[in-house]
This record gives structure tokens, sequence and C-alpha cells, in this order.
């Protein structure tokens, strides 16, 4: 009888065990498809998302994926006050928010391409409320660079992030359409055989690519391999809110001029 | 058994049918609702997230005792134990808005720091990119204001006063002969430090805290890595020397190592250069390897072993008055140093050091034959208690052995050094201990202004002398640019040991400086643009002089120090960096065995320093420093007598330091190139010192009877170097 019990206890502890592992990666499967369907400007979707990745922090104490996809809504969010009127204190309380997230994951895991590539953009928003930090900004930007390079040459977001960066930089300062493209480029190509590490990790970014290159043939004067990519874009992701809001109308203004 | 598991699964279900809801309304200040606040039971994902009004709910199963978190970015955490019994719950719950933390001011007076953090003054690689610097730390510390230097070598010299008094500290040892090629004759030193492991690197021209003793104007503080920073090989070939480097850092990054090795090879660069290789026997050489051992049990603690060794050998042809050949000179310099950290508690941090180094040297011209041996011993520890964001307490102490043994043959008339000349044969060991004490308070009542006072003592073993220095230092920003710092303070240095030696009963004193300082900073943009201006005022008591009749020393030298040093900079990272440094000094004291004061070796009126560097593209940078100078003092020769027992001239001296040598001048430009060399990162330098050619002189000689002066122009003629380091 005792023996039963002891087997009977065992037993139920392997349930559980094996019930708190697939809780984690249940919940994270959950809210990363969540993530996949958010709208780019649904504020209080992209909150209680935030909150979902929050409340898996109590399955797996100090997890470096749920720190990047906290970090990850934080940018969301931030983006969300970017508009004609930027909300400064907004897009300064999640970009810090954001940026000590990411500090934790790589603290935690330091070989952690994804997390320094999203401190690149993470970084950059800090032109928007701060420029006059401007040795910090760009200082800080060098160091996230360099460690994304090192751990993730291979990365597809490493060249779509830095591809944003360079286009939206003066041509002046080594920036532009005719710089950005190649970046644009390299992203596609290595997107194309992009496979994650697991199905946790990050896997966002493909249509941003196609549709930048969109945008690039549109200012370049190369309509029909604008559209075609736009194309390609609007087949991964149909409903993207980057794409529709964003990339859409930066195309139409490239043609009327 | 498997009627009894299903029982327990069915209780299982049952009771999570019987869900409960948590529900209520999360706010802030003023009772403003808080939107996107989580909400979460310990332990488990149930929980919810609050709507624009504040307002969460969710259901939960458990029952009993439970803690709730509530978070919100920029707010304080809260934990609520409840305990969930079969009714609803609800919750209002108000959070805190947490402290900002603002940026602080803690830069004290004259000091200029170079590391990691956003708020230094200069970046490393600012640093290594000087022209002319030949990516040698201390030659670009040279560029600061407040440093006097005019030589080529890597001798830093601050306000006013001599090489020695200016201390070197790396990871709480003293460096005491950081140098190659360090000697009086003409020859450019070099340090032997590595700036690519340095973590953080702090110069203090004047007013430094208690926790430095036995220096009398400035010190250099180092700091290396704590761990090394990857795993990696640099190899450098350049046209005067070669070095191969390595670091490691295990995977667990708990255990790293490093080493360095590089040797010159200067004949094919003084070929190059058009040096007159007959002019040196044998052609400079030096040589240095060295490496740490690292080890990080805990993330609080780490302990660290570091070594280095190094030697040189030089002979330098020189036509002097009564002797005409080459000088020699060859040394060796030992260093190791084992440093223990570690963090007890949040508030509480221990640092403690034991460093040996040895050095030996060995001299001869003519009938001058000389050995050295210097063994140093150092046992150094610090506490740093916080107790509060505001009040921070630092004490600690240490212990020097210092030992200096000379021996060999002197000439009996300075002016005779012939090799048959007559001489003395002097040998002496001397040694002493210096057991000192600091405490020092930190204080920030505000942001915007900070007072650190301290007080250390020194008791020297030797002389049985005790000394007490308090320190003041002060900081205020005014204004969002602007800053103000003053500081005030004594410090002492017990004179070098050959002093002692030949002293009476090793009565010296400790010399005595007080040092006093007013500054300005104007800082737009977080150093985009930066304005510094600092007076100072030094008085010297106690200096060694020396006595003619005894051929001995007593310490009845004085003198001062004032000027003023100018910092303007301006730069924007990766785009271009620039800074201008000037310093006005004015610097008089008692000199050899004359008691009035007179102009100071190093009292350099005017002193400045330009230095720009530009990124061309990301991959090429081109760099350009230009240095303009008052010309050194030196005594004249005013004419000689003849001695005629040994067939030798004497030469009768004008006022010490009354003359000055001409204004130096010179432009050094360099270019590094970053490339990828069979897919390694590769870096080429490409420099150019004193593109000019500019005469700089270095001394003057003088014919046998001294009626003839020539002129030793320095060693710094224009030069080409060119280099290659491959990371691998």
């Amino acid at each position: 009888m005792f023996k039963e019990i002891i087997k009977i206890f065992f037993v139920f502890f392997i349930i559980t065990l094996s019930l708190k592992a697939d809780d984690y990666k249940d919940a994270m499967l959950k809210a990363i498809s969540k993530l996949n369907k958010i709208e780019d400007n649904d504020r209080s979707g992209i909150m209680k998302l935030r909150g979902d990745f929050e409340r898996i922090l109590q399955l797996k104490k100090n997890n470096w994926m749920v720190y990047y996809y906290m970090a990850y809504c934080d940018l969301l969010m931030s983006q969300t006050y970017m508009n004609e009127k930027p909300d400064k204190e907004n897009i300064k309380k999640y970009t810090e928010s954001a940026m000590e997230l990411l500090n934790k994951a790589t603290d935690l895991k330091d070989d952690f391409a994804e997390a320094y590539i999203l401190k690149i953009s993470v970084n950059s928003n800090r032109w928007q409320y701060e420029p006059e930090k401007m040795n910090d900004i760009l200082t800080k930007g060098q160091e996230a660079d360099d460690l994304a390079k090192k751990y993730g040459a291979n990365n597809p977001r490493y060249y779509l992030v830095n591809g944003i960066i360079t286009y939206f930089t003066p041509e002046s300062f080594g920036g532009g359409v005719d710089k950005a493209l190649p970046t644009f480029e390299k992203s596609w190509s290595l997107f194309e055989s992009h496979i994650p590490e697991d199905e946790t990790y990050p896997n966002w970014g493909k249509e941003q690519t196609a549709g930048m290159l969109a945008l690039c043939y549109a200012k370049l004067g190369k309509y029909e391999d604008s559209e075609k990519w736009l194309e390609k874009s609007l087949e991964i992701k149909p409903d993207s809110g980057f794409i529709k809001n964003f990339i859409s109308k930066e195309i139409q203004k490239a043609k009327s001029k | 058994m498997l009627k009894i598991t299903v029982l327990l699964l069915i209780l299982v279900k049952l009771t999570e049918a019987q869900e409960v809801r948590v529900f209520g309304r999360v706010t802030g200040e003023k009772n403003k609702p808080l939107e996107g606040a989580n909400v979460v039971i310990e332990g488990s994902i149930e929980g919810s997230t609050s709507d624009s009004t504040g307002y969460f709910e969710f259901q939960t199963s458990r029952k009993g005792k439970h803690n709730i978190i509530f978070t919100f970015i920029g707010y304080e955490e809260k934990i609520i134990s409840v305990e969930i019994k079969s009714e609803d719950l609800q919750m209002n719950v108000r959070l805190r808005k947490s402290e900002v933390v603002t940026e602080e001011i803690i830069v004290t007076a004259s000091s200029f720091t170079s590391g990691q953090q956003s708020q230094v003054t200069i970046t490393p690689l600012e640093i290594v990119r000087i022209p002319g610097s030949d990516g040698d730390l201390f030659r670009a510390i040279t560029t600061f204001p407040g440093s006097n230097q005019v030589d080529e070598g890597s001798r830093i010299t601050v306000r006013g006063g001599e090489a020695e008094e200016v201390q070197t500290i790396l990871d709480l040892a003293t460096l005491y002969h950081p140098f190659v090629f360090d000697d009086d004759f003409n020859t450019s030193s070099y340090t032997t430090i590595n700036p690519w492991g340095l973590r953080g690197i702090n110069f203090s021209s004047g007013g430094f805290s208690a926790k430095y003793g036995n220096a009398l104007s400035a010190v250099l503080e180092l700091k290396s890595y704590e761990m090394p920073q990857g795993t990696g090989a640099f190899l450098w070939l350049g046209l005067a020397n070669i070095g191969l480097s390595g670091v490691y850092l295990s995977k667990d990054q708990k255990f790293g190592a490093t080493f360095d090795a590089g040797q010159t090879i200067l004949e094919p660069y003084f070929r190059l250069n058009g040096y007159l290789i007959d002019s040196y026997n044998p052609i400079p050489l030096a040589r240095g390897f060295g490496g740490t051992l690292s080890y990080k049990p805990s993330s609080l603690s780490s302990i660290k072993a570091y070594f280095d060794f190094s030697e040189d050998k030089i002979g330098i042809r020189n036509s002097g008055p009564s002797y005409d050949g080459y000088f020699n000179s060859a040394s060796s310099t030992l260093f190791s140093n084992i440093k223990f950290s570690a963090g007890i508690g949040s508030s509480f941090f221990l640092n403690a050091g034991l460093s040996f180094s040895r050095h030996k040297d060995n001299v001869t011209y003519g009938v001058l034959s000389t050995e050295g041996k210097n063994t140093y011993g150092k046992l150094r520890f610090d506490l740093v208690k916080q107790f509060s964001r505001k009040i921070e307490l630092n004490t600690g102490g240490e212990y020097e052995y210092l030992e200096d043994r000379f021996s060999g043959r002197v000439p009996l008339l300075f002016y005779n050094l012939r090799e048959n000349a007559p001489s003395l044969n002097i040998s002496s060991c001397t040694h002493s201990g210096r057991a000192g004490f600091y405490t020092e308070l930190q204080y920030k009542p505000l942001s915007s202004f900070f007072i650190v006072s301290g007080i250390r003592t020194d008791y020297h073993t030797l002389s049985e002398k005790i000394v007490f220095d308090p320190r003041i230092s002060l900081g205020w920003k005014f204004s969002a640019d602007h800053i103000l710092r003053a500081a005030y303070g004594i410090y002492h240095q017990f004179p070098s040991l050959e002093y002692y030696a030949r002293s009476v009963n090793h009565r010296l004193k400790p010399q005595q400086a007080g040092h006093y300082i007013l500054g300005y900073e104007f800082n737009k943009n977080q150093g985009v643009f930066l304005f510094r201006v600092e007076g100072y005022y030094k008085d010297y008591r106690n200096l060694v002089l020396s006595e003619q009749a005894t051929f001995g020393y007593n310490s009845d030298g004085k003198g001062y120090a004032r000027g003023v040093d100018v910092f303007i900079k301006s730069s924007v990272a990766n785009r271009y960096s620039s800074w201008i440094s000037y310093s006005y000094t004015d610097s008089k004291r008692s000199q050899y065995n004359v008691l009035t004061e007179s102009p100071s070796n190093y009292d350099i009126t005017h002193n400045m320093t330009i230095v720009a560097s530009y990124n061309i593209t990301s991959n090429l940078v081109t760099g350009l420093s230009l240095r303009y100078s008052t010309g050194k003092p030196y005594t004249p020769v005013t004419g000689s007598i003849y001695d005629s027992v040994y067939n030798v001239y004497q030469p009768l001296y004008g006022p010490v330091n009354s003359e000055r040598f001409p204004t130096y001048k010179r432009l050094d430009v360099n270019f590094q190139y970053i490339f990828s060399l069979l897919g390694r990162f590769a870096v080429a330098v490409f420099q150019i010192n004193n593109v000019l050619n500019n005469k700089n002189l270095y001394d003057y000689t003088y014919n046998y009877n001294y009626t003839e002066r020539k002129e030793i122009v320095t060693t710094n003629k224009r030069q080409f170097y060119l280099g290659l380091g491959i990371q691998f």
C-alpha cells in the first residue's frame, strides 16, 4: 500500500511537472500568435499582450526570451505615439522600459543576437525625445550594432533594422535610399533561408523587408519592381498595418512627385 | 492505483470548476486610472491587464493564501497577500511612482576621465587615435591641459612639477617604472601599458582624493577589465615593432586569461627615416611580455592576477666636453599584482591588492658605471560603504616597502667623465616602509551638488616622520549646462630613497604641496561642446636640495606653481572629435644647491595642443595634432676654469634655468583604415610625425673648453610609420 502511494505521488508529480513545462511553451506560443496578428495602432491590444508575456515570467522567472517579447511590445507601444505630433513623454517611457528589459535579457544571455538587434531599433527612438544626447545615442547604437553583428551576422532582422536606420539617415550623414537598398536586399536573401532556432524565437520582419524594398524601388522610379515587392509583402502578411498605413502611403507620395 | 489517480484528477477538475472572480481597479497618483498595469497571482499565469479605466478582472480556481503582484511601467511593484475563498474578491490598488534617478555630478576638479560610461571626458578610442602619440597612453595624456610636457617621451609632468611628482596606479598597485627607454639622454621613453586592456582611466592634475598618498602633483589611475571581453587574438606588424596578444574567456564567463608580447625592430625604421645608424650601438631594443589570469567565483566577486616583464637596451653616441663615446643603458622591470574585489551585501564593497615589482638598470658612459636595483612591495585595501544614495564612506589603507640598492663608479668631479678620470666607488642599500590610511566621506545632499571631504595619514619608517593630509572637493551644477568646482588639500611625498641615502641620519622631511583649485565647466549636449577653465595655485615646502659642501641633501627647498588650464572640446561620436588644450604656467622653486627660487624645469609659460580626428567614411579615419609651446628653461654656461691637475675644464654656470630653448613646434598626422582581410578584421595605420620637420632642441652640449655651444636636436624628426593589425 505504502509503495502504491509513493508511486501515485510520483506519477502525480510527473504530471504536474510536465504540465508546468508545457504551460510555459503553450503560453508563449499563444502570446506569440497574438503578437503576429496585432494591429500596429491597437494600443490596448498591445498592452494586454504585454501583460500576457509578463505573466509568463511567473512560470519561468528571469526568462530572457520573455523579456525580449515584453521589450518588443514596449517598442510597438512607443511606435504608436510616433505620428505627426509625437507624444515624447510616452515614447520615452516605453523606450526606456524596452531598453531596461533588453539589458536584462542580454545580461542573462549575452550572445542573444535578437536582443541586440532590437536594441539598435529601440536606441534610435531616443532621437525623438532627447536629440541633445546625440553622443550617447550614437555610442550606444554602435555598441549594440557591434554585438548584433558579432552574434547575428546572418540574421535578416539585423539588416532590416540597419536598412531602416540608413533609409531615414540624411544622405550627407551616410544614409539615403541608395545605401539602404542593398541592405534590404541582403535582409531578404537571408530571410529566404532563415529558420528560427525554435518556435518561440522571434520570427518577425519579413514583410517589412519586402515593404521597404517596394518603397526603395518606388523612390528610385522603378515602379514595376516596387509593385512586385509590395505584392510579395502582402502575400506574407495580408493585413499588415505597416504596409497599409506606412509603405503604401509613402509609395503614393513617391509616385506623385 | 489507477482508480486513485482518476479520482485525484477528477478532484482537480472539480476544484477547477469552482472559479472565483478577482477584480478591481489599479490607480496611480491622484486616483488616476492606470491602463496596462499587470496583475498576476504569484507562481501562475492567472491574471489580467487593466483597461483604460484601470479596471481588471480574471477568474481563478486557486484557493487559500496567495500573493497578487501588481506592476506598471515607471511605478513601484506592489505585492498583496490575500486569502482566496469561495466568493469574488475585489482589490482596489494604488501604485506609487518609482523615484526618477537623475544624472548626478561626481566629477571632481582637475580630473580627466576615460572609460565606458557616457560621462567620460575622452574615450579610449580617441586616446589611441591621437596623432604623434604612437598609440602610447602616456603620450596621449600629455595632450591634456595641465600637462607641461615638451620633450618627446612618455613621462608626464604636471602643472610645473617634476615627473616624479606624478603617481601611476594600476588596479590598486603603484607602477614605479612603467617605461622603456627611460633615461636622461636623448631617447624617447614609451610606456609599457596596453591601453586596450583598460576599463577606465582617470587623470587628476591636482586636488585629488585622500585615497591617493605619496604623490605631490598628480595621479594617473588605471583600471583594467575584471574579465577579458571575449576570446580572440591580435597580431600587429609595424615598421618599428611587432606584437601578438590574445584574450580568452571561458563559456561560463568565470575564467579568463590574456597575454601579450612585443618587440621593437628599429633598424629598418631608422634606415627609412634617415637616422645615422652609427650614432647607435647597440640600436635601441625593447621587448616585453605579460599576461593576466582572472577568476569570477560569483557575480559580485573577482580575483585577478597580473604579470608583466619588460627590458630594453640602448647605446647612443654623445659628444660631451670631457668624453666622446656611447652612452649605454640597459634596464629590466618586472611587475606583478593580485587584486581581489567583492561586494558584501548590496552596499558594501571590498577591494584588496598585493603587488611586487623589481627594476634594474645599468648605465655606463666614460668613467661612469653604475647599477641600480629597486624592489617594491605593496599591500592595499579599500572599503566602500554606501549608506544611502546620498552618503558614501570610503576608507582604506596601504603598506608599501621600498628598497634601493645602488653600486658602481661615479666621477669625483661631475665635469670630468673621461675613462681614466678620478672616481668614487659607491655602494648603498636603503630601504623604508610606508603605512598609510585614509577616510573619505562623499555627500550629495542634492543631485546637483556634492562635497567630498577626507583625511589621510602616512608614516615613513626610515625617517620616522608622520604626516596628516586633509582634503576637500566640491562640485555644484548651478544650471543645466554650467558647473563650478573647487578643491583644496595638503599633499605629501617622501623623497626617493637615493636622497635619504645621502642625507644626515635620514633626516629629510616629507615634501609638501598645498593645492588650491577653482574651475568652471560649460557642457552642452553631453560633450558635443565642452569648455573648461581652471585656475590653480600650489605652494611647495621641504623640497630636496643638494648641499655643495657635504655632497648630501637637505629639505630646505621651497617654491610655488600657479596657472590656468583651458580645455575646449567638441565631438560627435563616430563622426569627429577635436579639442584644444592650453595651459599657462608660472612655476618657480629652489633647485640644485640654490635656495633662491628660479624657474622650475617644467616652467612652460604657454603650452597649447590641438587635436582633431575626422571619420572620412566609417572605415577611414584621419587625425591631426599640433603642439606649440614655450621653450624649456635651461641653465647656461657662461665660461670655464682650467683645472690643471686633471687637464680638464670646469664649466661656470649662469643663474639656474635663466635661459630657454626656442619655441617647440610639432605637427603630426595619421590615417587609420579598417577593412576585412581574408575575412578577418584588420586595421592599417599610416602616420607622419613632425610633418613640417621642425627642429626641436633637446639640449646643448659644449666643446672641451666650453667656448662653443652645439645643439642636440630631438630624435623626433619627420618620421613615417606604417603598421598593420589583424584580429583572428
